[in-house]
């Protein structure tokens, strides 16, 4: 069996004819992750005896010591761990060299086996990490809450559902995941919304009596019932003789109101004019009018509930024309307002189970409201910032209270305000981790108990931890490695681990794009919004079983089994299924088993009107191997159109002809040909455009396989490793929240060890993440 | 008769007399809010900035015009904008350097949108240490944003993406944000028309149920005290990569308080509120969500709510497909058209689409009388994408609509043609000195555009 160097030399000595450029995708594909040696002796041998002279024949020329074009010189780091360094500007460099853009072609022409030897020496020199001598653990950023991980903890916290939180803006994703501490941010929109969830939070939780209505009521006179009899002028509206204007307010509730009419009159005849004021046939108030100009009268009323006639009459009209007297009345504007009166007290059915929970003193008795105050706020403000509150807040938080109860709102409402304080406060926003610097080589701080059981919850139930784990936080149980192990196993029982399916599973295998892709309704009619969410339910509940039955995770890969109904295996074509419900399926026997031969998986990796084997097999290469292929290059030349015919296998060959394409595709295009018998909508089918499918492919280092079973082998034999240790840094990536770093490598091969004894059971995945340095203790950027 | 107006009630006054008395008597009353009623004299009416993106670059040959001038052929992209021909100068020749690899490898489309408000050249990660620019409807909010209630809106139909690897080694936050506030703060958009005109006009239109204020209302701002005193405790303990994320927090607190302290000062009732119904959310047919989006961003304008305004049509390299115009390719798939004609009469059927919804806009902006013109005459609207031929993914010769009058700034009506490689910061650049900024440079400008008055 040839050893993987001797494969890689192969696969680049073949290339050789096709140019350098070409050595890309074959490094990639060879040149996985280094071995991290922690002797020093062998990497300063490396580095001397055959990275130095490599360097010397080929890039010192131009970038040595005398003569550093671009600024760039490779030759100021001397030694194995200056190199080490300064990785960033080594991984740069090794990048190209990768893409072939250095040595340049005019100058001493590299071949591909020395090319390679060269990445693989930067790469293990510049990655080298010490696991001996307490790695670097690394630092994520200051975490907020995500928009699910807000919802459910309030819910937890509080036992309200905070819907209108779908409506806060996305959260960007980085790293494939949406929990990424450097990625999200706070605008203020969202800082909005926080608000005025917090209000109305507080409101559901406790429940007070709502305020009281108020009721405003305006009209100009001219618009009144009768106007029109009388003349109007500029929004005025004057009765020269006896007349009668009507309003019909609509009032909600029985109170006292206040009217206020604004109105003016020509003046005369001894007396001022004079208004009556009824209520249907009750007259509640005469009113002097002694002003030319309009002024604004107020009088007290009190109205039922219910639609009324309100009418203003001019009654004391008056005329001398002799004397040029003559009594007039101006009407301008009616306005009433008025407040409920108060209820003030809520009955006991009205009132939510978290409101008892959370005011479990109240004031009364030889208990003060301070003293209540203060009980409940520690407890309210401890749980919501995930650790005990301190002296200094729960003082802070009960002033705040104090402040309300002064101003006349009752011990809830206070209590209300304080909860609305809690909800928007950066302890409750944001996963807090006290600073704890530290060197390198020298032991690295833990996270407190606290902290770590954040962590711990936020990762398994995208929740905060509950009580039983707080309160082995508090009993710093959490180091004991068997209670510890106790506890995750049930946390993954628990129900609430369907967020570890519904948050890391749908983003790893981006099943979240499945909302957006549209397939060709001519083509695919089978397909509709109905089977789109089935088809996600059917790989999160797969996920699930493996997860919650223990599996060896490359079960993922290669279950016999699924999870269907009715319409789904009808959809599928798969007999036997009956009813709505979800159940386990049995394969056995059928082209089908595992992840990748799931319609979820298959119809993301597919465009609307056709399969694409270029993204199943970036998909296989980023999610599964996690050996992202390198971007595409923007001008990607023209095709021969005339020769564009055939099954889509025979076309993209045609592409792949193309030497500047072949290189990444001789990687990708296989893998996705090897699916090629599941349509853009994932069903099984034997014929393309009338043409047999051909689902055999060949990979650079030669492996042949032909359809779907041989690529499973492949995966799930050859590349085993490879997919377990992909699955633990994305996982791990979502468990701490930050990208997995060059420094982790220690952690991983650790996790990769245990699981590699135990069988890749999915347990030992998570309990090995939970226990590594970079999860429970904290270090620095680099 | 004399009126004295100290006498009168406010609501008095514009109920009974209508508009008989001129507004500025009112100290109370920001005359901003009512622009579309009488403007009171000698005020001119504000000058406005927008600007649209849409992705994946146009198909150029149907898009840029032959000729160069007043006088000029609507390709047949632009042609759904014939009635607005007077209202629109086509821009040829602006570049955006800063989109470029500059050998950072693939990822121009989140290059694109990170660079189309900003004209940096973003840092390439998938997370640790992003780092943008500063956009410049930031900057102009920053300058003049405390005229209005809102300093700047952001808008768009879709939300941040939310799956997997977004553009070639590129954090989504690259190609779901446009506008920047800092470096690495970006301003998310609102995707809900219902949200937008809610947040425009809570409390203030007839529909609302009257009612005193619960207890939580009356404390918000004693809230939002009590919470920076919190986080600025907090931010002294912490390292300078979490002081980042706690001085976001702060800067979003502080801006909340002041519009709540400033919704208050400005007393705002009913009146000023157009009549307009209420949307009642997220319409699923894209056509219809983006005329709605366009209502609100007229509205929001027409309010003065704010002056500045971003939005965003989709994200960067958008695969969305558009069965309804007979496209069942997604957009970007079709857009790589390896000079295919098929593939670039479909792509030009989608930039067609999208110029539509621009004339919507347009339209609705024109028919808003506004002092002694209109709404669009007070407006300066940029339209347009970070790439121009998408199979080629060049950042240069892009397209781009400069729409509007700018209150009488702009010579519309006119196809303009700059040297290639023209920054289009120039473009930025003359927009804020428009706005009354404070600038000598923006992004990579290198000199205020010219011909555009």
């Amino acid at each position: 069996m040839p050893s993987l160097d001797d494969i890689c030399r192969i696969a680049a000595g073949s290339l050789h004819s096709l140019g350098r450029s070409l050595a890309a995708m074959a490094m990639l594909w060879c040149v996985t992750t280094g071995q991290a040696t922690a002797d020093d002796a062998a990497r300063r041998a490396a580095f001397e005896d055959q990275l130095l002279p490599l360097l010397r024949t080929y890039c010192f020329d131009c970038h040595g010591e005398a003569d550093a074009v671009g600024g760039i010189s490779l030759a100021k780091d001397r030694t194995a761990d200056e190199l080490r360094k300064n990785r960033r500007f080594w991984l740069s460099a090794m990048q190209q060299v990768q893409l072939g853009a250095m040595p340049p072609a005019d100058g001493d022409s590299i071949d591909p086996a020395t090319a390679t030897r060269m990445v693989k020496l930067i790469d293990s020199l510049a990655n080298a990490v010490d696991c001996v001598q307490h790695p670097n653990p690394g630092r994520v950023t200051l975490r907020r809450l995500n928009r699910i991980e807000y919802r459910n903890t309030v819910r937890d916290l509080l036992g309200v559902d905070y819907k209108p939180s779908e409506g806060f803006p996305g959260d960007d994703v980085g790293y494939g995941f949406d929990n990424i501490g450097d990625v999200l941010s706070l605008p203020p929109l969202l800082m909005e919304k926080y608000l005025t969830a917090a209000e109305a939070i507080a409101g559901e939780a406790i429940r007070t009596p709502p305020p009281p209505r108020l009721f405003y009521f305006d009209k100009r006179a001219v618009d009144a019932i009768d106007a029109d009899k009388y003349s109007k002028r500029d929004g005025r509206l004057t009765m020269s003789s006896h007349g009668t204007v009507t309003v019909q307010p609509e009032v909600p509730f029985l109170g006292t109101f206040t009217l206020r009419l604004t109105a003016g009159g020509s003046q005369g005849g001894g007396e001022p004019v004079r208004v009556q004021i009824k209520v249907g046939d009750r007259e509640v108030a005469i009113l002097d009018v002694p002003s030319e100009d309009p002024e604004e009268h107020e009088v007290e009323l009190r109205l039922p509930r219910g639609k009324r006639d309100l009418s203003f009459s001019f009654i004391n009209d008056f005329y001398d024309p002799k004397n040029k007297i003559d009594r007039n009345l101006d009407l301008y504007h009616i306005h009433i307002m008025g407040t409920e009166r108060r209820q003030t007290v809520l009955s006991k059915s009205d009132l939510p189970p978290s409101h008892d929970a959370i005011l479990f003193v109240q004031p009364g008795g030889n208990v003060s409201p301070e003293q209540a105050t203060s009980q409940v706020v520690s407890r309210l403000a401890s749980r919501a910032f995930r650790r005990p509150a301190t002296a200094e807040e729960v003082k802070r938080l009960s002033q705040l209270a104090a402040m309300v109860r002064g101003d006349g709102g009752t011990f809830e409402e206070s209590i209300q305000v304080v909860l609305q304080t809690v909800l928007v406060s950066p302890h409750f926003l944001f996963k807090v981790e006290q600073p704890r610097p530290s060197r390198a080589g020298e032991p690295r701080p833990p996270v407190s108990q606290y902290e770590l059981a954040t962590r711990i919850s936020y990762f398994l139930w995208s929740s905060m931890p509950d009580d039983e784990l707080l309160l082995m936080a508090h009993r710093n149980q959490l180091s004991d490695r068997k209670r510890l192990r106790q506890k995750i196993a049930s946390m993954l029982s628990d129900r609430r681990s369907n967020a570890l399916v519904e948050n890391f599973a749908s983003q790893w295998l981006q099943l979240r794009n499945l909302e957006a892709v549209d397939p060709d309704r001519r083509q695919f009619p089978t397909f509709d919004d109905q089977i789109r969410q089935l088809m996600q339910r059917e790989t999160l509940t797969f996920f699930a079983a493996v997860m919650r039955q223990n599996q060896p995770v490359t079960t993922l890969l290669d279950g016999e089994f699924t999870f269907l109904n009715e319409k789904l295996a009808k959809f599928y074509q798969i007999p036997g299924v009956r009813g709505d419900e979800f159940r386990e399926v049995s394969l056995t026997g059928t082209p089908r088993a595992g992840l990748l031969t799931q319609g979820s998986v298959l119809t993301v990796t597919s465009n609307p009107t056709r399969t694409s084997p270029v993204k199943r097999g970036k998909w296989i290469l980023d999610n599964l191997l996690n050996m992202p292929p390198p971007p595409a290059p923007p001008n990607v030349p023209e095709l021969n159109k005339e020769t564009l015919t055939g099954t889509l296998r025979e076309r993209m060959e045609q592409h792949r002809a193309n030497p500047s394409c072949a290189a990444c595709h001789k990687v990708m295009d296989p893998l996705g040909f090897a699916l090629e018998n599941f349509d853009a909508v994932g069903r099984w089918r034997t014929l393309d455009g009338g043409t047999p499918i051909d689902a055999s492919g060949e990979l650079p280092d030669g492996s042949r396989f032909s359809g779907i079973e041989d690529l499973r082998q492949l995966l799930t034999q050859q590349r085993r490793d490879q997919f377990v240790r992909c699955l633990i840094e994305k996982m791990m990536t979502y468990a701490i929240g930050r990208g997995v770093e060059y420094y982790d490598r220690c952690a991983v091969d650790e996790i990769f060890a245990q699981m590699q004894s135990k069988n890749h059971r999915f347990a030992y995945l998570v309990a090995g993440i939970i226990e590594s340095d970079p999860f429970q203790k904290q270090g620095e950027r680099e | 008769m004399a009126i004295q107006p100290q006498q009168l009630s406010r609501r008095t006054v514009l109920r009974g007399l209508g508009t008989a008395i001129s507004l500025p008597f009112l100290d109370a009353m920001l005359p901003t809010r009512l622009l579309t009623a009488a403007a009171p004299d000698g005020t001119a009416a504000p000058l406005r900035m927008a600007f649209l993106y849409v992705p994946n670059g146009m198909h150029m040959p149907a898009w840029t015009p032959r000729q160069e001038g007043a006088r000029y052929d609507l390709p047949a992209t632009l042609q759904v904008l014939a009635k607005h021909q007077s209202n629109i100068n086509v821009l040829s020749g602006l570049t955006l350097d800063g989109a470029a690899a500059h050998g950072d490898g693939g990822g121009d489309h989140a290059r694109s949108v990170a660079a189309f408000l900003t004209g940096s050249h973003p840092r390439k990660t998938d997370g640790s240490d992003i780092q943008n620019g500063v956009s410049v409807d930031q900057i102009a909010a920053q300058q003049i944003g405390g005229k209005t209630p809102f300093a700047s809106l952001e808008l768009g139909l879709e939300a941040s993406s939310q799956a997997g690897r977004c553009d070639s080694g590129y954090s989504c936050v690259y190609t779901s944000n446009m506008s920047w506030r800092s470096p690495t703060s970006p301003m998310a958009k609102e995707v809900d028309p219902a949200a937008v005109f809610q947040r425009l006009f809570a409390g203030q239109t007839k529909t609302e149920n009257a009612r005193a204020k619960s207890v939580r209302e009356k404390y918000r701002k004693s809230i939002l005290d009590f919470v920076q005193e919190d986080a600025q405790q907090l931010s002294r303990k912490l390292g300078a990569t979490d002081k980042r994320k706690v001085d976001e927090y702060l800067y979003a607190v502080r801006d909340v308080e002041k519009r709540l302290v400033g919704a208050e000062k400005l007393h705002l009732t009913e009146e000023g509120v157009p009549d307009y119904p209420r949307p009642a959310g997220v319409p699923k047919e894209m056509g219809k969500h983006a005329e709605l989006m366009l209502d609100m961003t007229t509205l929001a304008l027409q309010t003065d709510s704010t002056r500045v305004l971003s939005f965003m049509f989709t994200n960067a390299g958008s695969n969305r497909s558009y069965p309804d115009l007979g496209v069942s390719d997604g957009h970007h798939e079709v857009s790589h058209h390896g000079k295919s004609e098929e593939k670039q009469a479909k792509i030009a059927k989608i930039n067609r689409f999208h110029a539509e919804k621009f004339a919507y806009l347009l339209d609705r902006m024109s028919r808003v009388a506004e002092g002694d013109g209109t709404l669009l005459d007070h407006c300066m609207v940029v339209y347009g994408s970070g790439i121009s031929d998408g199979d080629r993914h060049n950042h240069d010769d892009l397209p781009i609509l400069l729409a509007g009058k700018g209150g009488g700034r702009i010579e519309s009506g006119r196809h303009i043609r700059y040297k290639n490689g023209t920054p289009l910061c120039n473009l930025y650049l003359w927009m804020l000195q428009q706005m009354g900024a404070n600038v000598d440079h923006f992004g990579d400008s290198n000199g205020v555009l010219d011909k555009l008055s």
